[in-house]
């Protein structure tokens, strides 16, 4: 084991993965030469070359294209966007091709293609920069997507990721980056897609958190045990496939339910775990279940209105409470 | 649309709040922030002020109310919305605070001034207790006040609002819903509501039943008949350790003469039934509608007997509503004689026998076992000369009749034939002191020794 930072978590999958498989290669704006817009790729050009550590324009649409394009005909590409947001101007690839192609072609080609970028908010990027994409592409069947809350999860689905025939979605943070954790030296640990961690056990309620979430809701937890109440979270880590397994067995023990992310709550993955919860623990239930998410806004640029729009422990436990009736 | 405006938190250990004022009336545009009502907390007088802008369409809890956190107090949305969902189409029947509906059992619910009960099972519910105690600031009064939030709401279907998981357990445990007061949102019954009503593994899952069933018999001797508790049973062992825990008793016993009363239980009856049409079964009165009666008088007499103990407050009932304990099959039930003191020993007999009946059919609503102010217990059909009862929470005294005693008793300065009766007063001291409680005896003494004045209503 290691004590690695979340940016170094990644790097190191795509490193070990890079070193194992010649197919796989990673592109993008900024991964070579300035070494990363978030020093992710730190070191990866001089390591593997040019040809395997591609710098590109500025037109994610053109090498996300490309990149659907060679892992069709036998390559494995990572591609970098600079944050999540610029997908956007990608969707069309990855919705139309990169979703669609294994099943428009009866099975004769498959997509392994791995998109990784930051996601969610940071600090007063502003509204166009503050997206959590999560919800956009979890939506789509043909595509998985991944929310790893720690540098081990994040080293370990990477990997699992880019091992996977099929395009796979991959979020990371910017707030996450820097926190650090122990890793795995072991290039064969993988953590497996579908499959959700407890990450705290409770008794009273449940809380699915993903992502930078997850740390909010295990702050939220130690708030509660103070006050009599044991809090069970859940990293759900993959959003799809969803382990509802998890999450219902937790609820059939709990008989409430808080889900939290990051990204405004008309639809989404809060929704959609919500409507697990309600038709498959239906008789468990003892209050509605709640979500704790991003509120209905644009995020708004001043610091404070920010802090406000995005979801975090008080959150969560406002919820919590409501659902534990609570005042 | 629509939103319910519920009792704010307008002080950190807030549990409850009396809206003293209502500075905004049906029909009036609200702004943001703008004064809605003074709400009078454990505190202080405090504002509360609206969080959002639209228009009153309903007051559910007008001023004067006791309303627990959280608990809705109007209605706010467009002129002309539909509320009725919002329970505002009808209000809910006129119900006296506190008449929260309890268990089935049924004496009202917990104490103001004992704790709450501690949730059994449920998560941890340090602030809001399950069957509330509304009552606490609320000057009773003999009429029915205003609704009170925290009373079940039949919705207009009749339809019991509870939890899946709540319905759940009352499926796999056989229980009824119809009666327990939900303490969730719109009173919607939550699984808390269920403590004390049904077998432990309630909300902790853990599948941990056997070891409640642990060891029933020492190794090598015989295990006893296992009876499950039932839900009168829980709610008589949890409401009897909590007065016998929590309320200062002390017992004052009268014996009284019993010779008048007796002769003119004979005469009524006699006559009762030579008056009845033949064929007609005669109607009857037993001592213990005389002596109801006679208490609702001597209670009339020495109001203090008629009160309750709260933490801020002595409540001095200006109503007169006698519990009558009656057997039934699983344990006991505590139907109210209400307004005693108005009514005639002939009407309070067919009460009773009606309450009575019912009871055994466990036909009673829980508003007819809830808030009365003084309880009468009699043994004396089962032989019993004398005894001393348990208080009947939030009650501040209950009166145990024995038999009638044919003795010996000394009459001038001879030992003749005659008739005894003790009754024992069982007083919670924070509210009846030992004088007090003689005083209100020696009201009864006099009453039941000359008894025609029972009938002349005191």
């Amino acid at each position: 084991m290691t004590v690695l930072r979340y940016r170094e978590a990644v790097k190191a999958a795509m490193v070990e993965e890079m070193e194992r498989d010649s197919r796989v290669f990673l592109i993008g704006e900024e991964v070579g030469h300035y070494q990363g817009a978030y020093k992710v790729s730190e070191g990866m050009l001089e390591r593997f070359g040019e040809r395997r550590v591609i710098d590109t324009p500025i037109t994610e649409s053109g090498f996300s294209g490309v990149s659907i394009g060679a892992a069709m005909v036998g390559l494995r590409p990572i591609v970098e966007f600079m944050t999540f947001n610029f997908s956007a101007v990608a969707f069309d690839q990855i919705l139309n091709n990169a979703a669609k192609l294994r099943q428009m072609s009866g099975g004769q080609l498959t997509v392994p293609i791995v998109f990784r970028a930051p996601n969610g908010s940071a600090k007063q990027v502003g509204s166009q920069h503050s997206h959590a994409m999560e919800h956009f592409y979890a939506h789509i069947p043909g595509l998985k997507v991944l929310a790893p809350a720690t540098p081990a999860d994040a080293k370990g689905l990477l990997k699992t990721a880019i091992r996977d025939d099929n395009p796979v979605l991959f979020m990371e943070s910017e707030t996450l980056y820097n926190i650090k954790g122990e890793v795995s030296d072991d290039p064969e640990l993988l953590v497996p897609m579908g499959l959700a961690s407890v990450v705290r056990e409770g008794k009273d309620v449940t809380i699915v958190a993903w992502s930078r979430l997850v740390h909010a809701a295990l702050d939220a937890a130690k708030v509660l045990a103070a006050e009599g109440i044991e809090a069970e979270v859940i990293d759900v880590r993959s959003l799809r496939p969803l382990d509802e397994e998890t999450i219902i067995k937790s609820v059939q023990k709990t008989h409430r339910a808080v889900v939290t992310g990051e990204g405004w709550p008309y639809g989404g993955v809060g929704a959609e775990i919500a409507d697990r919860i309600q038709r498959l623990a239906f008789d468990d239930l003892d209050a509605p279940v709640l979500r704790a998410m991003t509120l209905d806004f644009p995020m708004p640029y001043n610091a404070k209105l920010e802090q406000h729009v995005i979801p975090g422990a008080a959150r969560i436990l406002e919820k919590v409470r409501a659902v534990t009736y609570q005042r | 649309m629509a939103k319910v405006l519920e009792m704010p938190k307008l002080s950190p250990t807030m549990e409850e709040g009396q809206i003293s004022v209502w500075h905004k009336k049906e029909g009036d545009a609200v702004g943001v922030d703008d004064l809605l009502a003074e709400v009078e907390t454990d505190k202080a007088t405090m504002e509360y002020r609206s969080f959002d802008k639209g228009t009153l369409l309903k007051i559910l809890s007008p001023a004067g109310a006791v309303v627990k956190l959280g608990q809705p107090v109007a209605i706010l949305g467009n002129p002309g919305e539909d509320i009725s969902a919002l329970g505002g189409g009808q209000r809910p029947p006129p119900t006296p605070p506190g008449l929260s509906g309890a268990a089935p059992v049924a004496e009202p619910a917990a104490p103001a001034a004992a704790p709450a009960a501690p949730p059994v099972a449920a998560p941890p519910a340090p602030v809001v207790a399950p069957p509330a105690p509304v009552a606490t600031a609320a000057a009773p009064v003999a009429a029915p006040p205003a609704p009170v939030a925290a009373a079940p709401t039949p919705s207009p279907t009749g339809r019991v609002k509870a939890s899946p998981y709540v319905r759940k357990l009352a499926r796999d445990r056989d229980l009824s819903l119809a009666g327990v007061a939900g303490s969730g949102p719109n009173g919607r019954i939550i699984a808390r509501d269920l403590d004390g009503l049904v077998a432990a593994p309630a909300t902790s899952a853990a599948p941990s039943a056997p070891a409640a069933k642990a060891p029933v018999a020492p190794a090598g001797l015989e295990a006893p008949e296992v009876r499950p508790l039932s839900m009168m049973r829980k709610a008589i062992a949890r409401r009897l350790t909590e007065s016998k825990q929590t309320v200062p008793h002390f017992y004052l016993t009268i014996d009284i003469d019993a010779d008048p009363l007796h002769h003119l239980r004979e005469q009524i009856n006699a006559d009762l039934a030579s008056a009845a049409p033949a064929g007609q079964p005669a109607a009857k009165v037993s001592f213990n509608d005389l002596l109801t009666k006679a208490c609702a008088i001597a209670l009339v007499r020495v109001p203090e007997c008629n009160a309750q103990f709260t933490a801020d407050a002595i409540l001095v009932h200006r109503r007169v509503d006698i519990s009558v304990a009656v057997a039934v099959a699983e344990g006991l039930v505590t139907p109210v004689v209400r307004d005693a003191d108005t009514k005639g020993v002939l009407e309070i007999a067919a009460e009773v026998r009606d309450l009575a009946g019912r009871a055994k059919a466990k036909k009673l609503k829980p508003e007819e076992m809830a808030n009365g102010t003084f309880s009468i217990s009699n043994l004396g059909m089962y032989g019993i000369d004398s005894f001393a009862a348990v208080i009947n929470p939030p009650e501040g005294a209950i009166l145990a009749v024995g038999q009638v005693r044919r003795e010996p008793v000394v009459k001038g300065e001879a030992v003749v034939p005659g008739r005894r009766l003790a009754m024992t007063l069982s007083c919670d001291h924070r509210v009846v002191d030992g004088a007090v409680g003689a005083t209100f005896l020696r009201a009864l003494r006099q009453l039941c020794e000359h008894p025609t004045q029972i009938l002349l209503g005191g």
